[in-house]
């Protein structure tokens, strides 16, 4: 920012550094002003947290599993859902509203929008999962055994599933349902592939196989690590794949998002 | 470099449809410069190319010497958009729609507060600025809308039929802003379909049709392009049953349209249809409220070169009822 200033417009000029930073600068705003604007919205609360705590219910009430061993389960469903919910949301309501076209003809680059959204998923997700961490440790004395592997399983998993949102959100729709339908389409069986609702290591070999393509799996495994329940792949698969994952959502998320703007 | 905005070979197919056909015109700087066309003619698409919403299928655009696909970034920090539809955030306040595109721009705090202010002041929503944008008229959204365009001081500003669909009071208010910012120095592009609003604000038009532009020049040397064009305008104070049957028969007359409660007589020779209309009210006990002669106006332009009169729906079903 040293050689920053500021021109008779009111705007920041200055260095290629400055550059960057004027668009991590935007990606923020466009994020808090989503954290404002969307995070209260019915289908928000619906697919981000209604849903995956619902679904935890449905599964795990009248089954006997320890306390310790739902709450890793927990945390990945609410990481799963509510970070790749908000793309879906806010994306065909903006383009509803062409609020979305605000951001097209601003000085900002397709990449600073998107890190915006994606960054909105993140938090939401990072947010809302939080919630079986503290519960799980102030009243059913949850250890945290590995804050190294919990750390890579929030961040990892809220910037993947955050991307994977933002990438569906780039299917052409005007409602939030319109994005969700198809989203569900994958999200929904990856749940029962993952180890979710059935440890992996009781999973026959070749839905082992299944299981361990899936980025669902790794999320899972990282929380099971991370509140020192066990996993089966061990922590530096899971966060390798969950890595290369996350690579592959935010890359498709830009590139999709880029192919649909050269359709407007 | 006189040129505010320049476009040339400006082309969009979506998928085989032809949207905008090789189109080529400038926008001079500090002019008010309308694109006016029917409804599916182009004038959306054109401005979504310039804005960089849209990417031209081939052609450049260029917005202060900055090529719009190339230079991108250097381009939108000298426009403002105001598009068809007041795309503002219902559930922020006045004030955090402004200063939310502030911060779109990178205003520093301090920079976008004080224009945020400025602005919301200029437009009488100071003391509306905390609440919810959903709560305001639809004239308030719009003067919210143009507050937004106007945050990063650009130095042209995209109009999207700015005034369509608002109450008169707030037609006037936006009209009155546009000539003040143009006044300060602003180039404005103006798509409208209101003629007469063209014609009372733009410094050039051009009229695109069909993907074409038809015509490009000013509303007055583009009037002298149909001067053959003459009409009688008249009104009575009991509108006729007949009148539209019988006007298309009198001598001389080469069309009849009714408008609201008048009637336009188009002619060559205005003097001798004069006559007829005032003979023609005498003998049905006729009394007249209104009697105009009229040259040609935009509209007739408009008309000339697209072939369509956005006032004939009542002239058309007064020829059926014939």
């Amino acid at each position: 920012m040293i050689n920053d200033h500021i021109d008779d417009k009111g705007t920041i000029r200055g260095s290629h550094s400055s550059h960057f930073m004027r668009e991590i600068r935007v990606a923020w705003a466009i994020a808090a002003k989503d954290m404002l604007t969307y995070y209260t919205k019915p289908a928000a609360l619906m697919f981000g947290i209604l849903f995956p705590f619902t679904l935890f219910l449905s599964f795990s009430i009248g089954r006997n599993i320890p306390l310790a061993q739902q709450i890793p389960m927990l945390i990945a469903q609410t990481l799963f859902f509510a970070s790749s919910s908000i793309g879906p949301v806010v994306i065909p309501m903006e383009r509803a509203n062409q609020t979305f076209d605000r951001f097209l003809t601003a000085p900002v680059s397709l990449l600073s929008v998107l890190m915006g959204k994606t960054l909105a998923g993140i938090i939401y997700g990072v947010g809302i999962s939080i919630i079986p961490v503290l519960v799980g440790v102030t009243f059913f004395n949850s250890q945290i055994a590995n804050i190294g592997a919990l750390i890579a399983c929030f961040a990892l998993s809220s910037l993947a599933f955050s991307a994977l949102g933002i990438m569906f959100a780039s299917i052409p729709g005007q409602t939030p349902g319109q994005v969700m339908m198809p989203l569900n389409f994958v999200r929904i069986p990856l749940l029962f592939i993952s180890g979710v609702f059935t440890p992996v290591g009781d999973l026959s070999t070749w839905m082992q196989a299944v299981s361990l393509l899936s980025p669902l799996t790794h999320t899972v495994e990282l929380a099971r690590y991370g509140l020192g329940v066990g996993g089966f792949y061990g922590p530096v698969i899971n966060i390798v794949v969950l890595g290369g994952y996350t690579v592959v959502f935010v890359f498709m998320s830009i590139r999709f998002h880029v192919l649909s703007q050269r359709k407007e | 470099m006189d040129n505010a905005i320049e476009a040339k070979g400006l082309t969009k197919y979506y998928g085989k449809l032809l949207a905008v056909d090789h189109i080529n015109f400038e926008a001079k700087k500090g002019e008010i410069f309308g694109f006016l066309g029917p409804n599916g003619a182009g004038k959306t698409t054109t401005i979504r190319m310039l804005t960089g919403i849209s990417k031209p299928t081939e052609g450049t655009a260029t917005i202060m010497g900055y090529d719009i696909q190339r230079q991108p970034i250097e381009a939108k920090e000298q426009m403002g958009i105001v598009p068809d539809v007041s795309n503002i955030y219902n559930e922020l306040s006045a004030w955090d729609n402004l200063v939310f595109t502030g911060r779109l721009y990178d205003m520093p705090k301090s920079f976008r507060e004080n224009r945020a202010e400025e602005l919301l002041k200029m437009f009488g929503l100071y003391e509306r600025r905390k609440e919810k944008v959903q709560l305001f008229s639809r004239g308030m959204k719009r003067r919210i809308c143009i507050g937004m365009a106007l945050m990063n001081r650009s130095d042209i500003l995209f109009l999207d039929e700015p005034t369509s669909g608002l109450d008169v009071q707030s037609v006037l208010i936006i009209r009155e802003m546009i000539r003040t910012l143009n006044q300060q120095g602003l180039t404005i592009f103006i798509t409208t379909h209101n003629l007469e609003e063209a014609s009372q604000m733009c410094d050039r038009v051009a009229i695109i049709n069909r993907g074409k532009i038809a015509a490009i020049d000013t509303p007055e040397r583009l009037k002298r392009t149909v001067q053959g064009l003459q009409s009688v305008e008249v009104a009575f104070a009991a509108t006729p049953v007949n009148a539209l049957k019988d006007f298309k028969e009198l001598p001389n007359t080469r069309e009849v349209v009714k408008e609201g409660d008048k009637f336009r007589l188009f002619t060559d020779d205005p003097s001798s249809v004069l006559a007829s209309v005032w003979k023609y009210s005498q003998n049905n006990n006729l009394k007249l409220i209104t009697v105009n002669t009229l040259g040609p106006s935009l509209e007739d332009v408009f008309v000339n070169l697209t072939g369509i009169r956005p006032t004939t729906e009542e002239s058309k079903r007064g020829a059926q009822s014939k």
